[in-house]
C-alpha cells in the first residue's frame, strides 16, 4: 500500500538561477485554516500562495476537510515572477496523495486559470531547462493542464490530447517509462479531396521508417473502430528515451482512442505494453522481455494506473506479480483484444 | 347536486407520464392515471402514499403536495465520463411500484429534491453526476479494456448506487456506442469557434476588470442564493434523518473500536440534523438585522456544498450494502468496515464543517 505522506518538496527554478524550495505538511487541522501558506516573511505573497492553491483545488473531484496543508517557499521570488505557482500546486497535490511522482521534481509554470487545471506557460530559459533532468515545464507543449499529468484529456480545451506510458527495457539499470501522447484536432471537411487517413497522422521528429510504423498502427486500429476514420487531424509526440522494438503500440492506440473520446478512462495512468499484426481486427499479440518489464511495473505502480499486458503473459506472470499491483493501488488486465467488452 | 357522479379530473399531460416524464405533480380533486402509483408529502416533508381507489380524485389535506409517478421502465444513455462522449452506458431502470412497507428511497427523493414535474432528462443527468463523481472519486471503477469480472463488479456497485441514491432499480445496463448521436470531432470544432482566435495569452488584469452586463445576466438565474439555499436546506433536513437510520442498518460492527466509530457518526451525524432543523434564516445576520448580498451568497454556496457530501453519504450507503469484495451475501470485513467509516468521518467533517459556515453571518477568519 502506498501510504499517503505527511511531507513534499518541489522545487522550482527562479529567474535568476536560484533553485526554491516548496515544502508542504500535512497535519490535523484542529479548527485551523485549510491552506497555511509561509512565503518567505513576505504576506502578499503568501496571500497570492494560498490563492492559488485554493483555486487549484476546485479541480478535485475529492474534498477532505479533516487536514490542515502548510506550505512554505524558502526564498522570496523577485516581485512579479510567477514560476513558482506550479511547483505550489504540486506539492499540494503530492502532499494529500493525489500524484506520486518518482523521485524529485522541478516545476515551473503560471496560469492565470488555476480553477479549471490550466498552466498557461512558463518564464524558463530554454537553456535552464536543458540543465535540468526532467522538468515539469507548464503550457503548450508541456503541461498545459493538470490532469496531463495522469495523461487524461482536458474536458474544456478544443483540442483532445491523452497520454499513454509504456516501459521502456534497456538492460536494466536504465529501464523506465516511456510515454506516447496523440493529440487529435477535429477535421472540418468542405467536400471533396478526401485524403487517406495515414496522410493525417503527423509524427514530427521521426525518421521515415518509424513514422510509417505509427500510421500502421493507427490507421489500422481506427479501421476497427466504426467511426474512427476521416474525422481527425492527428499529431503523434514522444517522450524522451530511445524507442526499440513495437510494444509501445498498445498504448499508441488507446492513447488514440481515449483523445477520441471512446475510451473509457482509468483513474490514473495507462500502462500498456504490446503490439499488434492485426490491429484492424482489434487483436493484441505477445511482445519480449517479460520479466524485467514486469519487475519495472512494479516498482512504479501508482495508485489509480492501469496496466495493461498481452493475453499471452497471462500464465507466465511472476508470481506475487498481481498481488504487488493491487497493493499498490493498480489495477491489471491481460488483454486479448481492445474495445469494449 | 352534490358530486356523486362527478369525474374526476384527468392529470394535464398525463401522456408524458411514463415517456419523458417520470413523475408529474397532481392537484387535488385529480386522479392519478391507472397503474400510477400516487405519493403524497405533507407539510413537514413526511410521505404517505394515496389510498383511494384508482381513477378517483385523491384527498390531500392542507398543505400536502401529491406526486403521480409511472414506475417505468425507462432507458437511457449515461455518459461515464465527461471526456468521453462517445462512450456511454445504455441504463434501463425501473421504480418500484409495490405497495412498500417503510418509507421508499424513490419517496424521499420526490420529497427532498424534486420541484414540480420529475423530467426523464433531469433524472439521467443527476444519474450521470452520481455517477462520474463515484468514478473520479475512485469507488467505482470502469478502467480500458474491462475484464468481465471488473464489469460485474461495476454492475453491482452502479445497481446498489441508484438504489440507494434514486430509489431506482437497474434492470439493464450495457456499454454504447454513442458515435452516432454525440459527435465529440464536431464538439471540440465548437469548441474551438467559441474561443477567440489567438487569444492573448500575457497577463491581462483579470482581476480589475468586471465582466458586463451581458456576462452576469444569464449567471444571476443559475445561482439563485435564496432558491438553491431553501433546496439545500429542505435536502439536509428531510436526508440526515433517514442517513443515520441508513448507517445503522448498513453494517453490524464487529468488536468495540468499530462500534465507537459508528456511535460518534451517528451522534455527529443527530447534531447536523438538529442544526439543519434550527438553521437561521438566509437573509437576517441577527433578528431584524438584514444581511448583505455576498454574505447571502457565501451562506447559499455553503449549503450547496453540503448537499454534495450528502451525496456522497448515499453513495457510502450503497458501498456498505454492496458488502464485501465478492459481492452483496459477504459481510464487511473489520479492514474495509474500517476504511468505510474513515470514508464516513472525511464526509461528516466536510457536512460539519459547511454547516457551520452556513450558520455564521460573515466569514471567520480562520486561525491558521
Amino acid at each position: 500500500m502506498n501510504p499517503v505522506p505527511t511531507q513534499a518538496v518541489c522545487r522550482s527554478v527562479l529567474a535568476d538561477g536560484a533553485m526554491l524550495t516548496v515544502t508542504a505538511t500535512r497535519r490535523p487541522r484542529d479548527g485551523r485554516a485549510e491552506v497555511k501558506c509561509g512565503g518567505a516573511g513576505d504576506a502578499r505573497l503568501a496571500a497570492r500562495m494560498a490563492e492559488v492553491v485554493r483555486l487549484a483545488r476546485h479541480t478535485e473531484p475529492r474534498y477532505d476537510s479533516r487536514d490542515q496543508v502548510v506550505l512554505s517557499i524558502d526564498r522570496a521570488p523577485a516581485e512579479g515572477e510567477r514560476d513558482w505557482e506550479l511547483a505550489l500546486v504540486l506539492a499540494d497535490r503530492m502532499v494529500r496523495g493525489l500524484w506520486h511522482p518518482r523521485g524529485e521534481v522541478v516545476a515551473n509554470g503560471w496560469s492565470d486559470d488555476w480553477q479549471r487545471g490550466r498552466v498557461d506557460g512558463h518564464a524558463l530559459r530554454a537553456a535552464a531547462a536543458a540543465a535540468l533532468a526532467s522538468p515539469v515545464l507548464g503550457g503548450a507543449g508541456g503541461l498545459a493542464h493538470l490532469g496531463q499529468l495522469l495523461g487524461h484529456p482536458d474536458p474544456g480545451a478544443a483540442v483532445s490530447s491523452a497520454r499513454a506510458w509504456f516501459p521502456l527495457h534497456s538492460g536494466g539499470a536504465f529501464d523506465s517509462l516511456g510515454w506516447v501522447e496523440v493529440g487529435v484536432h477535429p477535421l472540418l471537411r468542405d467536400g471533396g479531396a478526401s485524403e487517406e487517413e495515414e496522410q493525417l497522422i503527423a509524427v514530427p521528429g521521426f525518421d521515415a521508417a518509424r513514422q510509417h510504423a505509427v500510421r500502421q498502427a493507427l490507421a489500422g486500429a481506427r479501421h476497427f473502430d466504426p467511426r474512427g476514420q476521416g474525422r481527425w487531424r492527428t499529431t503523434v509526440a514522444f517522450g524522451p528515451g530511445q524507442i526499440q522494438g513495437r510494444s509501445w503500440e498498445l498504448a499508441l492506440v488507446l492513447a488514440d482512442r481515449i483523445a477520441r473520446g471512446r475510451e473509457f478512462l482509468p483513474r490514473g495512468r495507462i500502462v500498456a505494453t504490446g503490439c499488434s499484426d492485426a490491429w484492424h481486427a482489434g487483436r493484441v499479440d505477445t511482445v519480449d522481455g517479460l520479466a524485467p518489464k514486469c519487475a519495472l511495473l512494479l516498482r512504479e505502480a501508482a495508485p489509480g494506473d492501469r496496466i495493461l499486458l498481452p493475453r499471452a503473459w497471462q500464465d507466465s506472470l511472476p508470481p506475487g506479480f498481481a498481488a504487488g499491483v493491487a497493493a499498490a493501488g493498480a489495477s491489471l488486465a491481460c488483454v486479448e483484444r481492445i474495445g469494449i467488452i | 347536486m352534490i358530486g356523486f357522479f362527478k369525474r374526476a379530473a384527468p392529470l394535464a399531460d398525463a401522456c408524458a407520464l411514463g415517456r419523458s416524464a417520470v413523475a408529474l405533480p397532481l392537484r387535488a380533486s385529480c386522479a392519478a392515471p391507472p397503474s400510477c402509483p400516487v405519493v403524497i408529502v405533507d407539510a413537514s416533508g413526511r410521505t404517505r402514499r394515496s389510498t383511494s381507489a384508482a381513477g378517483k380524485p385523491v384527498v390531500l389535506r392542507d398543505g400536502e403536495q401529491a406526486w403521480a409517478y409511472h414506475p417505468g421502465p425507462y432507458t437511457v444513455d449515461i455518459v461515464p465520463f465527461a471526456q468521453a462522449p462517445e462512450i456511454g452506458l445504455r441504463t434501463s431502470f425501473a421504480v418500484d411500484a409495490l405497495e412498500p412497507v417503510a418509507q421508499q428511497r424513490f419517496d424521499l427523493y420526490l420529497a427532498a429534491e424534486v420541484d414540480g414535474r420529475l423530467e426523464l432528462d433531469a433524472l439521467a443527468r443527476a444519474i450521470e453526476a452520481a455517477l462520474q463523481r463515484e468514478l473520479a472519486q475512485g469507488q467505482l471503477a470502469l478502467p480500458p479494456c474491462t475484464t468481465i469480472e471488473e464489469w460485474n463488479a461495476f454492475r453491482q456497485g452502479f445497481n446498489q448506487l441508484l438504489y440507494m441514491r434514486f430509489g431506482l432499480s437497474v434492470d439493464d445496463c450495457v456499454p454504447a456506442d454513442l458515435g452516432g448521436q454525440r459527435d465529440y470531432a464536431s464538439a471540440l470544432a465548437a469548441r474551438a469557434a467559441a474561443q477567440p482566435a489567438g487569444a492573448p495569452l500575457d497577463l491581462a488584469p483579470a482581476v480589475a476588470v468586471l465582466p458586463g452586463d451581458a456576462v452576469l445576466a444569464p449567471l444571476a438565474g443559475r445561482f439563485e442564493p435564496a432558491l438553491i439555499d431553501a433546496q439545500s436546506l429542505r435536502r439536509l433536513f428531510l436526508e440526515l434523518p433517514c442517513l443515520m437510520c441508513g448507517l445503522r442498518l448498513a453494517a453490524l460492527p464487529s468488536g468495540q473500536a468499530l462500534f465507537r466509530r459508528q456511535q460518534s457518526l451517528l451522534q455527529r451525524l443527530d447534531l447536523l440534523s438538529v442544526g439543519a432543523g434550527t438553521m437561521p434564516a438566509l437573509a437576517l445576520a441577527a433578528p431584524g438585522q438584514a444581511l448583505e448580498a455576498q454574505e447571502q451568497l457565501r451562506r447559499a454556496r455553503h449549503s450547496r456544498r453540503a448537499t454534495l457530501a450528502l451525496d456522497e453519504a448515499w453513495a457510502l450507503l450503497a458501498r456498505m450494502r454492496g458488502g464485501g469484495r465478492s459481492g452483496r451475501d459477504e459481510p464487511i470485513d473489520d479492514v474495509r468496515l474500517a476504511a468505510l467509516y474513515d470514508d464516513a468521518e472525511r464526509i461528516v467533517a466536510n457536512l460539519e464543517a459547511d454547516c457551520a459556515a452556513r450558520r455564521e453571518p460573515r466569514a471567520q477568519q480562520e486561525a491558521a
